[in-house]
């Protein structure tokens, strides 16, 4: 048995027609809705790999505002045994440090896990600050960029395989242990009772993401015991200063505009780029 | 868990996680301590003061890498030579940083270092959080534009006293600007003392390719300080039990054409990728991709996997490409995406919105819908080609 707890995030669904603006071309959050965080999808696939193989209890954990719980229900849908939501007006506006403070609180009042996983990056904040500061916090070994993962309960090791620049390593840690997932992660499933036990559990899962009140709860800062010097705005080191639109790139090519439609013209164009490869 | 609850304390000098990858420097570190000289260089003129470059240097047998950091600018090294340090580890690295930054000894003998950056990149990412973890600061990822001046500032918790939210001057504030909100915003991020506890250092991590590194100068004169402490089995439990290089599965800095896709491969993007693969073929060209594609995570037929991964991405964080044609399919033209594309030769982009910021950079710009005028395009370009492809 292989206990996790996963963390994941909301944030703004950045896919094209969602986006909405302000005046001054930064993001309106009011009406961008709110989805899981693509790259802790990922983590959550690792944890159910680590479910299917080993068994344990997974466990997903978010901080963030009350209406998140829509976010944990999407993670659900991926898979988790029950969701903690983190949530109190004295945690809004946490840097990363902060947050890692609040994760790591709250992982220690559910129990700390064999485990925890953490997506790469955030795609509002992208910081991938997150997921080694709570680890440091928690004093666990950590493995970042983790593509594969495989565990040995008998001598209760990690053997990971990371993205390290150009070059893959295979790393080794004890449990309990943090990874933070890539990306590229990918789970791998060879034998064929794996694969039914993958199929039952999503089943599962996802009947209860259909019905999360019964595995979940919300956690206040006073019911997790935070320091309140250490969450929040006020136990935040950074703040955002200014926020303004990124220009437009200048104008530096004089663009000759056709139609998709105009045959013609795109014939013209093709010789246009043939005569430019071979030249 | 974090070491120190400073108030009050005595910051100095700007430092810099040099990482080293096989003995040699990343590019990013060279670039960071040519910026980190030119910063202080202005610093010390500014402020009539005489804070200093220095650099952080580990690894094994790396003599070479000490004085290079020296001739790229670096008025102090910190090293530690040895051997479990060869390959980049976290946590001995930031054990090592937070005993160095907070230590005291010949040299330093100021509480920590008033500005710190880290390259950008997997490793230099992990270090910088850890390592701000341990020394309890504040750290802005991503940024490709700094500068120190002071500022004013009035900030809901950081200049309220009593009750009142005031107006204060915090000087020698190091303006960190980053590209985020995946790239439609702009922030300027600042690392700031509350009333009660100091945030120091001022951290960052650095874009890779947003800072020029200066030429080797063989004259000039740096100091080395070893740093050392025994390192204990638990500073080594995670273990690198095998390293090899990553397959260069799609190398396209040096291809001559290059066709991209976007994510106006949205409504089908298997269809997406699989016409965009035929038209390369007929161009004998490879396929890249922005990185709207690869953070959409698109559910696409296994077999096209290969082509929705990172490693095609080209921009500001990905490869950097000069083609003599660059086919631009549904990408909108970020500025990130436009850093990585725009000493292309010839630039045809296909889009949907006849105001696409890409058409701000294209020679040509095709205004319609890619699942339509690719199929067109290529047969024009089989013709065009002819036998020469
Ligand atoms: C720190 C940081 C680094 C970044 N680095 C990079 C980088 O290296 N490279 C990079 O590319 N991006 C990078 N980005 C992201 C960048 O800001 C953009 O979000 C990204 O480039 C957008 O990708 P896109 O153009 O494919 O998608 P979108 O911006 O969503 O554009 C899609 C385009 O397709 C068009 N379209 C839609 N459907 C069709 C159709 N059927 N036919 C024709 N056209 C259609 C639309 O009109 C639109 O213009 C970075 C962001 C950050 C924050
Ligand atoms: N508020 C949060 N609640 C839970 N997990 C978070 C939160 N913020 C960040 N994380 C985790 O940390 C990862 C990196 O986030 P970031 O540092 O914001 O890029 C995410 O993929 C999540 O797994």
């Amino acid at each position: 048995m292989v206990d996790c707890i996963v963390t994941v995030k909301g944030v703004p669904d950045f896919r094209e027609g969602k986006v909405h603006f302000k005046e001054d071309n930064t993001l309106n959050r009011g009406e961008t809705p709110t989805v899981l965080n693509p790259s802790d999808r990922i983590a959550l696939m690792a944890a159910l790999e680590i479910k299917v193989k080993h068994g344990g209890k997974v466990t997903v954990v978010s901080m963030g505002p009350l209406g998140y719980k829509t976010v944990l229900q999407e993670a659900l849908e991926v898979y988790g045994d029950d969701a903690y939501l983190f949530s109190d007006r004295q945690m809004g506006g946490a840097d990363t440090l902060a947050t890692a403070y609040t994760l790591g609180m709250g992982m220690k009042k559910i129990g700390l896990p064999d485990i925890v996983i953490s997506g790469f990056k955030t795609a509002d904040g992208e910081t991938g600050q997150t997921g080694p500061q709570t680890a440091w916090l928690l004093d666990y070994p950590i493995i970042t960029h983790v593509i594969s993962i495989e565990v040995d309960t008998g001598n209760r090791k990690v053997l990971a395989r990371r993205l390290a620049g150009e070059d893959i390593e295979e790393i080794e840690s004890p449990l309990p242990c943090y990874i933070i997932t890539d990306p590229n992660f990918e789970a791998s499933y060879r034998s064929a009772t794996h694969r039914l036990r993958f199929l039952k559990l999503q089943e599962e899962t996802r009947a209860r993401a259909a019905t999360i009140d019964s595995v979940f709860k919300a956690w206040n800062a006073t019911e997790l015991g935070l320091d309140p010097k250490k969450i929040g705005l006020k136990g935040s080191p950074t703040i955002v200063n200014k926020v303004e639109a990124i220009p437009t790139a200048p104008r530096e090519r004089t663009a000759k505009v056709i139609s998709g439609k105009d045959d013609q013209a795109l014939a013209e164009v093709a010789k246009q780029i043939a005569q430019a490869i071979r030249g | 868990m974090p070491l120190t609850w400073t108030s009050k304390g005595n910051y100095q000098d700007m430092w810099v996680f040099c990482e080293q990858n096989n003995n040699q420097f990343v590019p990013c570190s060279i670039e960071m301590l040519g910026e980190a000289r030119r910063l202080m260089d202005k610093y010390n003129k500014d402020y009539s003061a005489d804070e200093k470059v220095v650099a952080v240097v580990f690894g094994y047998q790396i003599d070479a890498l000490v004085q290079e950091a020296i001739e790229r600018g670096a008025d102090v090294v910190y090293s530690c030579d040895d051997r479990n340090l060869e390959h980049f580890l976290l946590e001995p690295y930031t054990k090592l940083i937070a005993k160095a930054a907070q230590g005291k000894d010949t040299y330093k003998s100021y509480d920590e270092p008033r500005y710190f950056l880290f390259p950008a990149t997997n490793n230099g990412r992990d270090i910088s959080a850890t390592a701000l973890a341990a020394l309890d600061s504040g750290l802005a990822s991503d940024s490709n534009l700094l500068y120190i001046n002071d500022e004013l500032i009035r900030h809901p918790v950081k200049t309220k006293r009593g009750d009142k939210v005031e107006e204060i001057v915090y000087p020698r504030i190091l303006h960190m600007k980053r590209p985020d909100f995946s790239g439609f915003e702009w922030s300027t991020i600042l690392c700031i003392d509350d009333e009660e506890k100091d945030f120091h250092p001022q951290a960052c991590s650095v874009i890779p390719g947003s800072f020029k590194a200066l030429e080797r100068n063989s004259q000039r004169k740096g100091i080395r300080i070893p740093v050392s402490f025994g390192l204990v089995a638990k500073d080594l439990r995670t273990k690198i039990v095998k390293r090899e290089a990553l397959p260069k599965e799609a190398d396209l800095t040096n291809k001559d054409v290059i066709v991209s896709l976007g994510r106006g491969i949205a409504k089908n993007p298997t269809q997406g990728i699989k016409l965009g693969l035929e038209l390369a073929q007929v161009l004998n060209a490879d396929v890249g991709i922005s990185r709207g594609v690869v953070t959409a995570k698109y559910p696409v037929d296994p077999a096209y996997m290969q082509y929705i991964r990172d490693v095609r991405q080209v921009g500001e964080t990905g490869q950097k490409v000069k083609p003599k044609v660059y086919i631009a399919l549904g990408i909108s033209g970020a500025i990130q995406h436009k850093k990585g594309m725009d000493k292309s030769k010839m630039i045809i982009s296909v889009n949907a919105d006849p105001n696409a910021p890409i058409k701000e950079f294209s020679d040509v710009f095709i205004e319609g819908d890619i699942f339509e005028v690719i199929p067109k395009l290529e047969a024009h370009l089989a013709r065009a080609l002819g036998g020469t492809k």
